[in-house]
C-alpha cells in the first residue's frame, strides 16, 4: 500500500523540514533547559564531592557553608581530631568574591584549604597545587587567567600556579583555591585602619583564625551519623553527614530554582504540542479537498488517520532530531553548565510521541469530518 | 441491470425552510450504457450523482446497486466507502488527481486500498495508461500534466477497480471542444467494450449525440428525455 503520508511530505519536503525545523527549536529549549537543571545539580555538588567529607561540622543553627553564614574557632579541629573515628579534619572557608581579568569583572568562588592536606581541587588539569603561604593560587579556566598570571586580593598578589577545569561553584561561579591562611587573612583580617581603631577602642579584631567549616574523614567502620552526634553532644555545633549536606544543596537552595526550570519546561511542552497541533490542523486542513477526494474514492478512516498521524509522528521525530541537534550544537555557549544526558533525551522522545500523537487527534478530527460530496463540483 | 432508482427523493433541512433537491427519482441503468444527467445549475444533478454514489445519503425511495440493496428508507450497508471501492469509479470536473501521487499510484491508489497486490495493480494501472495514451507519464505528478492527460489519468484511475458503474461530474468542463469530444468518445467505447455503466453529468449539449440516454433534471424532478 502506498504510504500517503510519506509522498506527501516528499512533495512538499522544504516546507516539511523547515517546520519540522522550528518546532525543532522549541523542542531543543526543552533540552537545554533539563540540562540546565541538570548542570545546576552537578555544579551544586562538585565543592562537596570534591572535598567528599564523612561529615560536615558547622556554626550552631547554621545549615552549613553552602546555605547559610558559619563561622568557627579554627583551634575546634585540634577538639575534633580526638573524637573517636574520626580520622581526618579539614578546616576550610568559603567566600564569594569578584576579581579583575584586565577591565572584566569576574565573579568567583574561593575555598581555603590547608595546602599540606590530603585535598586536592577538583579536574586540577594544568600546573601544580599550591604550597603553604607562598602567595600561590589554582583557579579555574573559566576566570580567563592563565598559568603565571598575577592576581591581587585583598592585601596580596597571587601567582596562578594550577588551572582547574570546570570547577565550579554551586552558584556556577569559577572556583578559586587559596592555602587555608591566606584565605582565612582575605576573608577575616580588617584594614589596617580598622584594626588600628579597634585596638583604640580596646576591641581585638586582628585575629584571623576562623573558618566556615571544618570537613572531616572517619575511620573505616565508624557510623558517621553516631560519630556526628558525640560531636553535636559535646561541642555544640552543628554536624551534617554528606547526605545530608547533598540534601541541603540539591533541595533547599536548588529546588526553586529547579521548580522554575521545570514549570518553564512544562510550559515549552505546552506550546510546542500546541504548535504541533496547529501546524497539523493548518497541514490537514490545507489537504482538505484531496482528503475528500480520498474519500469520495474509497479512503476508509483508518487510511486518512494514518495518513494524519504519520505525519504528525514524523513531524515530532524530525523536531526531536533538529532539537537535539540544536541543544548539542548550543549547550558550550551557555554561560552556566548545561548537561545533556540520553536518559533525558529518550524520556523527551517519549513526551514528543504522546504529544506528537494528541496533536494529531484535532487534526484527525477534522478531517473524519470533511464531507467527500465536497469533492464533487456543480 | 446496474442502478435500480425508486421513489429516490433528498430533502435538506426541515419545516418550512426545506429544499427538496430530488423528489421522487425513478429510473434504471443498465450494463455499458453511457447516460447524460442533464440539467441546469441547481437543479439537483449533482445531488443525484452523490446519491447514486452513496455518498449522500437519501431522505427516502429505493436504491440498488448491481443488484444489492443500497438504500430502502435507510442504509442497507455499513461501509459506503467500500462499495465505492469496490463498485464505482469517480471522474470529477477538476480530475481532482491526488498532487503528492504521481500518474502510476493514483492510478494504482484504489485496487491497493483495495488488497489487490502492488505489482498487480501497476500491471493493470499500465495497460490502463496505455489503453489511454498517457503511458510515457507514468513517473509525472499531476502538475506536469495537460489538462486532458490529467483527465485521460483520472479516468485510468476510474477504471482501475473495475468497477460496475462510472460517475462522471462535468469531465469535459475544463478542455477545450476537441479534446472534451476526444474524452467523451472515449468513455462511450470504454462503456461499451467493458460493459461499465457510465452517468455524466453534463452542461455541454454537444455531447449528448454521444450518450445512449439522457435524463433531464430540472427543479429536481428526474425525467428520462426523448
Amino acid at each position: 500500500m502506498i504510504n500517503l503520508a510519506q509522498r506527501d511530505i516528499a512533495h512538499s519536503l522544504g516546507k516539511f523540514i523547515t517546520t519540522a525545523l522550528g518546532v525543532g527549536m522549541l523542542i531543543g529549549v526543552v533540552l537545554v533547559m533539563i540540562g540546565i537543571y541538570r548542570g545546576m545539580v552537578h555544579d551544586a555538588m562538585i565543592v562537596p564531592n570534591n572535598i567528599s567529607p564523612d561529615l560536615w561540622v558547622v556554626q550552631k543553627d547554621t545549615l552549613g557553608p553552602f546555605a547559610e553564614n558559619s563561622r568557627l574557632h579554627e583551634d575546634l579541629k585540634y577538639s575534633l581530631k580526638g573524637f573517636s573515628g574520626v580520622q581526618e579534619v579539614h578546616p576550610l572557608t568559603f567566600q564569594s568574591l569578584q576579581i579583575h581579568l584586565g577591565d572584566k569583572p569576574v565573579r568567583a568562588f574561593t575555598l581555603g584549604y590547608e595546602a599540606l592536606s590530603s585535598f586536592t581541587p577538583y579536574a586540577l588539569t594544568q600546573g601544580r597545587a599550591i604550597t603553604i603561604r607562598s602567595k600561590e593560587i589554582i583557579v579555574d579556566t573559566k576566570t580567563g587567567f592563565k598559568l603565571g598570571d598575577a592576581i591581587t586580593l585583598g592585601r596580596n598578589t597571587y601567582t596562578v600556579v594550577g588551572l582547574t577545569h570546570k570547577a565550579v561553584s554551586s552558584g556556577g561561579d569559577p572556583m578559586i583555591y587559596l592555602d587555608l591562611r591566606e584565605a582565612q587573612e582575605l576573608q577575616f583580617l580588617f584594614s589596617n585602619e580598622q584594626i588600628r581603631n579597634d585596638r583604640e577602642r580596646g576591641a581585638q579584631s586582628a585575629a584571623t583564625a576562623t573558618v566556615n567549616a571544618f570537613a572531616l574523614t572517619l575511620k573505616p567502620g565508624f557510623d558517621p551519623k553516631s560519630v556526628g552526634d558525640e560531636i553535636h553532644r559535646w561541642k555544640h555545633q552543628e554536624v551534617y553527614t554528606a547526605q545530608e549536606q547533598a540534601d541541603i544543596l540539591t533541595k533547599n537552595l536548588i529546588e526553586r530554582s529547579a521548580k522554575q526550570i521545570g514549570m518553564f519546561t512544562v510550559i515549552l511542552l505546552i506550546v510546542s504540542s500546541v504548535i504541533i497541533s496547529l501546524i497539523i490542523y493548518t497541514m490537514t486542513m490545507g489537504k482538505a479537498k484531496e482528503i475528500a477526494i480520498l474519500k469520495l474514492i474509497g479512503a476508509s478512516n483508518g487510511i486518512i488517520t494514518k495518513m494524519i498521524a504519520q505525519q504528525s509522528l514524523l513531524l515530532g521525530g524530525l523536531a526531536f532530531i533538529g532539537g537535539n541537534i540544536f541543544a548539542n550544537a548550543s549547550a558550550n555557549f551557555f554561560p552556566k553548565t548545561v548537561i545533556l544526558i540520553p536518559t533525558d533525551a529518550l524520556k523527551l522522545f517519549i513526551v514528543i510521541v504522546i504529544v506528537s500523537i494528541l496533536a494529531s487527534l484535532s487534526g484527525i478530527r477534522s478531517a473524519l469530518k470533511i464531507d467527500p460530496a465536497s469533492a464533487i463540483g456543480g | 441491470m446496474i442502478i435500480s432508482v425508486e421513489n429516490l427523493s433528498k430533502t435538506y433541512g426541515e419545516g418550512e425552510s426545506s429544499v427538496t433537491a430530488i423528489k421522487e427519482a425513478t429510473f434504471q441503468i443498465y450494463a455499458g450504457e453511457t447516460v447524460a444527467l442533464l440539467g441546469p445549475s441547481g437543479s439537483g444533478k449533482t445531488t443525484l450523482i452523490t446519491m447514486i454514489g452513496c455518498i449522500t445519503e437519501p431522505t427516502s425511495g429505493k436504491l440498488s446497486l448491481d443488484g444489492e440493496l443500497m438504500y430502502d428508507q435507510k442504509w442497507h450497508i455499513s461501509d459506503t466507502r467500500r462499495l465505492r471501492r469496490e463498485k464505482i469509479g469517480f471522474i470529477f470536473q477538476a480530475h481532482n488527481l491526488i498532487p503528492f501521487l504521481n500518474v502510476l499510484e493514483n492510478v494504482t491508489l484504489v485496487p491497493q486500498m483495495n488488497g489487490v497486490k502492488s505489482d498487480e495493480a501497476n500491471q493493470t494501472a499500465k495497460e490502463l495508461l496505455d489503453y489511454l495514451g498517457v503511458e510515457d507519464k507514468l513517473t509525472k505528478m499531476p502538475s506536469q500534466l495537460s489538462g486532458g492527460q490529467s483527465q485521460r489519468v483520472a479516468i485510468a484511475r476510474s477504471l482501475a477497480n473495475s468497477p460496475k458503474i462510472i460517475l462522471a461530474d462535468e469531465p469535459t468542463a475544463a478542455l477545450d471542444g476537441e479534446r472534451a469530444l476526444s474524452v467523451m468518445q472515449l468513455l462511450r467505447k470504454l462503456a461499451h467494450e467493458q460493459e461499465v455503466a457510465i452517468v455524466v453529468v453534463t452542461h455541454d449539449e454537444r455531447m449528448l449525440p454521444l450518450f445512449d440516454r439522457i435524463l433531464r433534471v430540472e427543479d429536481g424532478v428526474v425525467k428520462e428525455a426523448v
